[in-house]
């Protein structure tokens, strides 16, 4: 209190000057107090934030390792040596070309269902739209890790649930995560499953936003319910597809606990994710390279999502 | 306009300084000379005083307190502060420790970790008076980096090969087989006589299948790194290993996935004839249900050179940074001692890494734990060297290309290699 009366006192002594001098002064008190109440976020964010990511950044152009701990200085200076290193490194690439196979096959589909789930819960089911709703949600909120642990006991070769149902048809089973080909898509469907209950609320509360008047007006241009869909519920759903588009983006383009817990990035390295390769370099005390992956990673998800907003900006 | 640049180029100042704080000084590095192992001169004898932190994983620092009172009884002024560490946080425990230069005065430490701490510089070489010859070879090297002793086994585990006596004798054996041949015609045996579903459960790949399959490699006389620290994993015998292991998965007598928990379970129901694996399965395997009289362990077969297996366990070692390191070293001697080996078998069940404490009729009479101290006497750890971690990873995922990815095993060798000598070995 009292230092906003003092700011409130010198502005008003300020204002009487008439020269540019005056103001000038006001001015620069002005900025020193503004940033004397700052002070405290900015000594955090720099310590804690800004600190340590500019630290991996430079640590990222070393050849620093786990040796190296006790003297993290003594490190060579190596540029660009980890990035090109790391697109020779075939297991790197494995895991690049797993994590978008994974981006591109799971980020429409969880969309997709959202959506889909969405319009249901929006338009035709008016009865237990809550329990739908709750029934949805559910996943979002349990923890990765336990669903993980469950989707594993669910998909087990011999004793799984799933080839249980197929047996009673007479149908052998697959080893879901333990056939390289069946695994990603296997972890796909778990993370479609888990994750669009948030999609749904999201999509919700987009489609409540759109106002009824323009279904009205349509229906009186006749138009029919794909039309509507295509023509009105789709353009003004804009916003909420770029807002869910980005956020699964930056989410799937780093998934990491789902193969972690069901399946080590195995068999054959088919499940491995650049975050896991990330996790592992760091596990093997490779802190250079390790860092370089995660600049390689961080610069992917800038790139894609400025595409993304490109893509999916508001028209007028 | 001057101000704008001067901000824009602030942080280019401070990488700057950075950098030129940066590059690596020349010291330290050759210093191993010729000998077998280097260790530091002797600790001053006389009571231990004062008190030392001492971190341990697991079961171990749940109970390292009956070590720290026993100390304590003989050096009534010593005090041992234990601490418990999960085996889950321990390595980034002892990596933070070491980079804050905040260590512990002492702690247990995987030994496939000694390589890797030892090259921080942070572990204090082990002094004279701990005599190397009391402890198992095998188990006194995983201590031993590039010629220096950094520490001393504090336990052991080995593998054995865990059999069922009836499927065997329905295949016609009565005794376990003693090489390569007979383990083959065992197996053979116990999948069409014993009807086992799977006649022996070797690991296919994933994390620590090396630990199965490096034994296969040593008995057929190869080896990771030869003496003068290069890579030898595409040797002849290598391959002959890998052959030899893929044969069972390729025969359909090996299981290319199992579930945890299974492998007890199908031990005891007899639809597992084998496996190999340490002491604690003993226990597991019983608790599954194995009845007493239908199952034995037996040293590993023996194959073109040898019948080694693998050694682990833990070690203990004193940090650099300990803040009372003669007592610290006293404490690991005391620890060291048959009477203390005898009395933390007591306590956890840990096997002792000191050979004279298996003369004791706890170990010596009981039939198994007798053999597990025979195949010590031949067993053998993976080299002590900082990127241990990564070339075993190598070796797991190479293992799995060839046995479940049709790689040849020429070119799983090959690769492992190749791989192996681009990692290096962190010198």
């Amino acid at each position: 209190m009292t230092q906003r009366a003092a700011v409130a006192t010198e502005g008003a002594t300020a204002a009487r000057l008439p020269d540019g001098a005056g103001r000038q002064r006001r001015g620069a008190k002005q900025n020193l107090i503004g940033w004397s109440f700052a002070l405290p976020f900015l000594v955090l964010f720099a310590v804690f934030v800004a600190g340590p990511i500019l630290a991996s950044l430079g640590m990222s152009f070393t050849d620093m390792r786990i040796a190296d701990i006790r003297n993290p200085f003594a490190v060579d200076i190596v540029g660009f040596e980890n990035y090109a290193a790391l697109f020779q490194d075939e297991r790197f690439l494995r895991a690049a070309a797993n994590t978008a196979y994974f981006v591109v096959v799971a980020m429409p589909l969880t969309m997709a269902a959202g959506l889909a789930i969405a319009l249901g819960l929006n338009q035709a089911i008016v009865k237990f739209r809550t329990v739908f709703r709750v029934g949805f949600y559910l996943p979002v909120v349990a923890s990765v890790v336990a669903i993980s642990v469950v989707w594993r006991l669910i998909l087990n070769e011999e004793t799984g649930l799933i080839n249980g149902i197929l047996g009673v048809f007479g149908i052998d089973g697959p080893g879901w995560l333990t056939t390289p080909e069946l695994a990603m898509p296997s972890i796909i469907a778990m993370t479609v499953w888990r994750n669009l209950g948030y999609q749904m609320v999201i999509f919700l509360a987009g489609l409540q936003a759109i106002p009824l008047m323009l279904y009205e007006a349509a229906d009186i241009d006749g138009a029919n319910r794909w039309a509507k869909f295509r023509y009105v519920t789709l353009p003004l759903l804009r916003p909420t597809l770029l807002f869910s588009a980005v956020i699964t983006l930056i989410g799937y383009l780093q998934f990491f606990e789902e193969p972690f817990v069901m399946t080590e990035g195995g068999p054959l390295d088919a499940t491995l994710s650049v975050s896991m390769y990330v996790i592992n370099q760091f596990g093997f005390g490779n802190y250079g390279y390790a860092a370089s992956i995660s600049y390689v990673l961080f610069l992917a998800i800038a790139v894609l999502t400025f595409i993304v907003f490109r893509f999916l900006r508001p028209q007028d | 306009m001057m101000s704008t640049w001067r901000r824009a180029l602030m942080p280019l100042a401070v990488v700057i300084v950075l950098v030129a704080a940066c590059g690596r000084s020349d010291d330290g590095d050759g210093e191993a000379g010729e000998t077998a192992t280097t260790q530091a001169a002797a600790v001053e004898e006389g009571p231990a005083t004062g008190t030392i932190s001492v971190w341990a994983m697991g079961t171990e620092g749940d109970n390292l307190g009956v070590l720290g009172d026993a100390f304590k009884a003989d050096n009534p002024d010593a005090t041992v502060e234990a601490t418990a560490v999960p085996w889950d946080a321990a390595h980034d425990r002892i990596s933070t420790a070491l980079a804050g230069q905040e260590t512990p005065d002492s702690s247990l430490i995987g030994t496939t970790w000694m390589g890797e701490f030892a090259s921080t510089g942070g572990l204090d070489p082990t002094p004279e008076n701990i005599d190397p010859s009391a402890f198992f070879e095998g188990a006194w090297n995983t201590g031993v980096v590039d010629g220096v002793s950094y520490g001393i086994p504090w336990y052991v585990e080995t593998r054995l090969l865990y059999y069922r006596t009836d499927l065997a004798e329905q295949a016609g054996f009565d005794a376990p087989p003693a090489n390569w041949e007979e383990l083959k015609q065992l197996a053979q045996g116990m999948a069409e006589q014993g009807g086992a579903e799977h006649a022996i459960s070797l690991q296919p790949g994933g994390t620590g299948a090396w630990q199965t399959f490096m034994p296969f490699v040593w008995q057929a006389g190869g080896d990771i790194l030869d003496e003068s620290g290069n890579f030898t994993l595409d040797s002849e015998a290598t391959t002959a290993a890998l052959d030899y292991y893929r044969s069972y998965f390729d025969e359909g007598l090996s299981p290319e996935s199992l579930e945890v928990g299974a492998l007890e379970q199908g031990f005891a129901d007899g639809t597992i004839g084998m496996f190999i694996s340490g002491p604690w399965m003993m226990g597991i395997v019983t608790d599954a249900g194995a009845e007493e009289g239908t199952w034995d362990v037996a040293l590993l077969p023996e194959g073109e050179a040898s019948r080694t297996s693998f050694v682990g366990g833990g070690d203990m070692a004193v940090f650099t940074d300990a803040a009372n390191r003669e007592t610290a070293w006293k404490f690991v001697e005391f620890v060291s001692r048959p009477e203390t080996q005898l009395l933390w078998y007591e306590t956890v069940s840990d096997l002792p890494s000191v050979e004279a404490a298996w003369d004791d009729p706890a170990l010596a009479d009981d039939e198994r734990l007798a053999r597990f101290g025979e195949q010590l006497q031949d067993a053998k750890s993976p080299p002590a060297i900082a990127t241990w971690e990564q070339i075993a990873d190598v070796i797991d995922t190479q293992l799995e290309q060839a046995i479940l990815g049709g790689v040849t095993s020429a070119d799983a060798v090959a690769a492992m290699q190749q791989e192996a000598t681009t990692i290096g070995t962190g010198q």
